[in-house]
């Protein structure tokens, strides 16, 4: 599995090594509304080796070399060109800080999807109660597809979570202008008029 | 309607977007709301994810409340010289000048 390299993050392949970076950012508060995974380092080690070749399990990284994030690409049917996309946490909100990390890590997932792997559709599922992952990823080309009613349990109450799809088509049409909007806005004015 | 949007409405509009964010924060994250908060990029108060928030709630706003349609983040929002998202001050200009075209 190959690193995508972006201009300010790169997605480079989850390893077992891994384990206990990526539980401690699954306990953090910003966690709370993924859903449930690992308990123990060892199990988190033990889930990263059997990850299926059906997925692409990525780690983000800043240019220089930080981990920030996670970010996966899973359940890829190349028959039906469909994947799921999940796993998406920003561990690390200080090292990101002024840099459009989620947006490009998203960008270049869904470039992986769409241009190499040819899919011509990507869906995830979001907590209803993380309004703002709806709200961001509404805006960023996803349409809202359904609801599953209490799919998942969430600080230990039963949760809704929100159905999302994106199109090839829809990608190229929106998705991918924003998100290079987005990913410009973060920039220091001196790169774009130099 | 559009003529009645100034800078004190424009930035009012921009001022609720964030307070409407901080009411989604928790409370380790909520930020300092003022005309000069900064939005996104290297002083930002905010992630990605806020500043979406921030940007979808005050097109909302100006569609909605005041029959304008823009897009904040069009290719020439990002081709200026000073971005829009630096701070509330950039955001607030960047609209006026949008109405102004529209005047």
């Amino acid at each position: 599995m190959d690193v995508l390299t972006g201009e300010h993050v790169a997605l480079r392949p989850l390893e077992p090594g891994d384990a206990e970076l990526t539980l401690a950012w699954r306990r953090g508060p910003r966690a709370r509304l993924l859903l449930d995974g690992a308990g123990t380092v060892e199990e988190q080690r033990a889930w990263i080796a059997s990850r299926p070749p059906t997925e692409r399990n990525y780690v983000i990284e800043l240019r220089d070399g930080r981990p920030v994030g996670m970010l996966s690409l899973v359940d890829i049917d190349l028959v039906n060109r469909r994947a799921e996309s999940g796993r998406f946490l920003i561990g690390d909100e200080e090292a990101v800080r002024g840099v459009p990390a989620a947006v490009e890590a998203m960008l270049l997932l869904y470039r992986l999807a769409f241009d190499e792997l040819g899919l011509e559709r990507i869906y995830g599922i979001v907590a209803e109660e993380n309004r703002r992952m709806i709200k961001w990823q509404r805006y960023l080309g996803m349409q809202e597809e359904g609801r599953l009613r209490r799919h998942v349990r969430i600080d230990g109450r039963p949760c809704d979570v929100i159905c999302l799809g994106l199109l090839a088509e829809e990608y190229r049409a929106q998705a991918e202008p924003r998100m290079r909007a987005l990913i410009a806005a973060a920039k220091p004015r001196k790169e774009m008029v130099g | 309607m559009i003529a009645q949007l100034d800078a004190v409405a424009v930035e009012a509009i921009i001022i609720a977007a964030l307070e409407a964010l901080n009411e989604e924060l928790d409370d380790a994250d909520k930020i300092d709301v003022g005309p000069h908060t900064a939005l996104f990029g290297v002083d930002a108060e905010i992630d990605s994810l806020s500043l979406v928030s921030v940007i979808v709630d005050v097109e909302t706003a100006l569609s909605v409340d005041h029959g304008l349609e823009v897009s904040l983040t069009d290719d020439r929002a990002m081709s200026r010289e000073v971005s829009p998202f630096t701070d509330v001050q950039a955001l607030k200009d960047y609209i006026l000048e949008l109405l102004e075209e529209r005047r």
